[in-house]
């Protein structure tokens, strides 16, 4: 493909997101809850469709195709079960939702902060999340840059790729705030979605001749990649280390529970729920048939993850439809950088900002918070363009340094008896195992940095709890407000 | 309603715990097809998302706008 198709597919793509953008500005309000929460009053398409992008990056054309290239059905697994997840929002959601309208949350930080009357906890947890997060967005970034040099044979280079994504991801998010992140995400998770189950048909029909026939296949030349733990790479230790972790993502990462203080009513947190398991269910079969395909026809590839780069380049895809599907990998990641970086200056502004003694004037609150967009795409953009090992290494750890966030997130719902000291204890001890267990490659026992990581906040989030104070009159408030909502609403 | 939630928080762990558990047990790790753990774990995702909507049809009530 050449340099001047992709260029020019990817200025279309920003004038059309940029159109969005500035009609979502339009209809936003002027408080900080207006530009980071959209006003609490997200209807519940848009909010599953955001949702939707926010969650899934370019990590799943790429990275789970790439991991069904070289491990077989243990890749749906993985991810299945990782959908399932969405089984903590049933619990959490409207919690999360009540306590928001009830408190006036901004982030899922200062929901921790506050119920565990701690500035500290607001502002290490905030901490630890732009610590792991940043890293993730540069992966994508680099993603982005690797595919349009790859899809282009080098035509494009890496840093134009990672630049002009960056860019639009600032100048959408910039514009109008979370509005305008989720109707752009609204356009590019329903371009992603559209794209990519299209093209896999293209591929399937005209590769194999219909589904059942490339499953016929897989039965026949490749069938130990119809079992786990198939051809070795997901072992039972691997299988639990990657999914453990991001069973929780729900809860864990800060930019996904935000959206739980969004919708306007249940009944729409409700539509955002159900649409989003849906679109995840076939965006993740989609990439699995990526990845079955890529094994079938393309069996000697040296990288993994160029499974789905290389199909693009076969016969067998239109090169419009290609050219679409590199513009639907490059629309999940930026619609996962602009969510993140959103949430990151939301959560410097109120936890760590504001918690240092800064104005709570909202205009200068709102300033700062603007001021912060900017500011972390260019730390984004320089993780992304210096490709240090500790980078990939924090961002292959996101998962499992933001897995300390879940016992206390559960605790601030469940537990009376938690305490401030053993939200900090639990976060900042849990995140510097997951960081080293990833960078030395050090698994003990076999298991993996998630499994310790969760093992080692739980423990000491509970064993700290016993030694120190808890904040019993917030406690006894918060827990018995939400409890009696939703016991008179009859919900879980 | 805490009997509910003990209810559902059962089943949940149990259904989670078998997708963990069924495909690496020799019922599905030798069953080299379709019908083995690529059918168990869509089954078991369909489930799931029957199960959240069966929860989350009940906050139709709690409607505010």
């Amino acid at each position: 493909m050449n340099a001047s198709t992709i260029y020019v597919a990817l200025f279309l793509y920003f004038i059309v997101g940029t159109i969005i953008a500035r009609y979502a500005r339009r209809k936003m309000g002027r408080g900080i809850n207006d530009f980071f929460l959209a006003g609490r009053t997200l209807g519940g398409i848009v909010a599953a469709l955001t949702y939707s992008a926010t969650t899934y990056s370019a990590f799943m054309l790429i990275g789970l195709a790439g991991f069904t290239y070289i491990g077989g059905v243990g890749a749906l697994g993985f991810e299945l079960i990782y959908l399932s997840g969405l089984i903590l929002v049933a619990f959490f959601g409207p919690r999360f939702w009540l306590a928001g309208k009830r408190y006036n949350y901004l982030t899922p930080t200062e929901l921790l902060g506050d119920r565990y009357q701690s500035k500290a906890v607001s502002a290490v947890t905030a901490i630890a999340s732009v610590v792991f997060l940043i890293p993730y967005s540069a992966v994508q970034l680099t993603g982005i840059g690797a595919l349009v040099e790859g899809i282009s044979g080098g035509a494009v280079p890496f840093l134009a790729g990672v630049f002009v994504a960056a860019a639009i991801a600032v100048f959408w998010t910039w514009t109008g705030g979370l509005r305008a992140v989720a109707w752009t995400d609204s356009l590019q998770g329903a371009v992603m979605l559209i794209v990519a189950t299209a093209s896999v048909f293209f591929v399937v029909y005209r590769g194999f001749g219909g589904f059942g026939l490339m499953f016929t296949q897989l039965e026949t030349e490749y069938p130990s990649w119809l079992t786990v733990p198939g051809p070795g790479f997901f072992n039972i230790h691997a299988f639990i280390g990657l999914t453990l972790p991001w069973f929780f993502f729900s809860l864990s990462n800060p930019q996904v529970s935000q959206r739980l203080f969004m919708p306007r009513s249940l009944n729409q947190m409700r539509i955002m729920v159900m649409g989003f398991l849906i679109f995840g269910f076939i965006y993740t079969l989609v990439s699995i048939f990526w990845g079955f395909s890529a094994r079938l026809l393309l069996p000697d590839l040296e990288v993994a993850d160029a499974a789905t780069p290389a199909l693009l380049g076969l016969d067998l895809i239109p090169t419009a439809i290609a050219l679409l599907v590199m513009l639907g990998i490059s629309a999940a990641a930026i619609s996962t950088v602009n969510s993140i970086i959103l949430t990151l200056s939301s959560m410097i502004t109120r936890d760590v900002f504001k918690n240092l003694g800064g104005k709570t004037d909202e205009n200068r609150e709102l300033l700062v918070g603007r001021f912060f967009v900017p500011l972390f795409t260019m730390v984004i953009l320089v993780f992304a363009t210096l490709r240090l090992d500790l980078i990939a290494a924090l961002s292959v750890a996101s998962s499992a340094g933001l897995l300390v966030m879940v016992p206390a997130l559960v605790g601030a719902f469940f537990w009376k008896r938690g305490t401030p000291a053993a939200v900090l204890a639990s976060v900042i001890t849990g995140g510097i195992a997951a960081t080293v267990l990833q960078y030395t490659g050090y698994y003990p026992l076999g298991l993996w940095p998630g499994v310790w990581s969760g093992l080692i906040a739980t423990a000491m989030f509970i064993g700290v709890s016993y030694f120190t104070s808890p904040p019993r009159e917030k406690a006894e408030e918060f827990i018995g407000y939400l409890q009696g909502e939703l016991d008179k609403k009859k919900i879980i | 309603m805490k009997e509910l939630r003990l209810f559902w928080s059962i089943l949940f762990t149990a259904m989670i715990l078998a997708a963990f558990i069924v495909p690496y047990t020799p019922l599905l790790r030798n069953l080299t097809s379709f019908h083995g753990s690529f059918l168990f774990w869509n089954i078991f995702a369909i489930i799931v998302i029957i199960c959240i909507g069966i929860i989350t049809a009940r906050w139709r009530n709690f409607d505010e706008r």
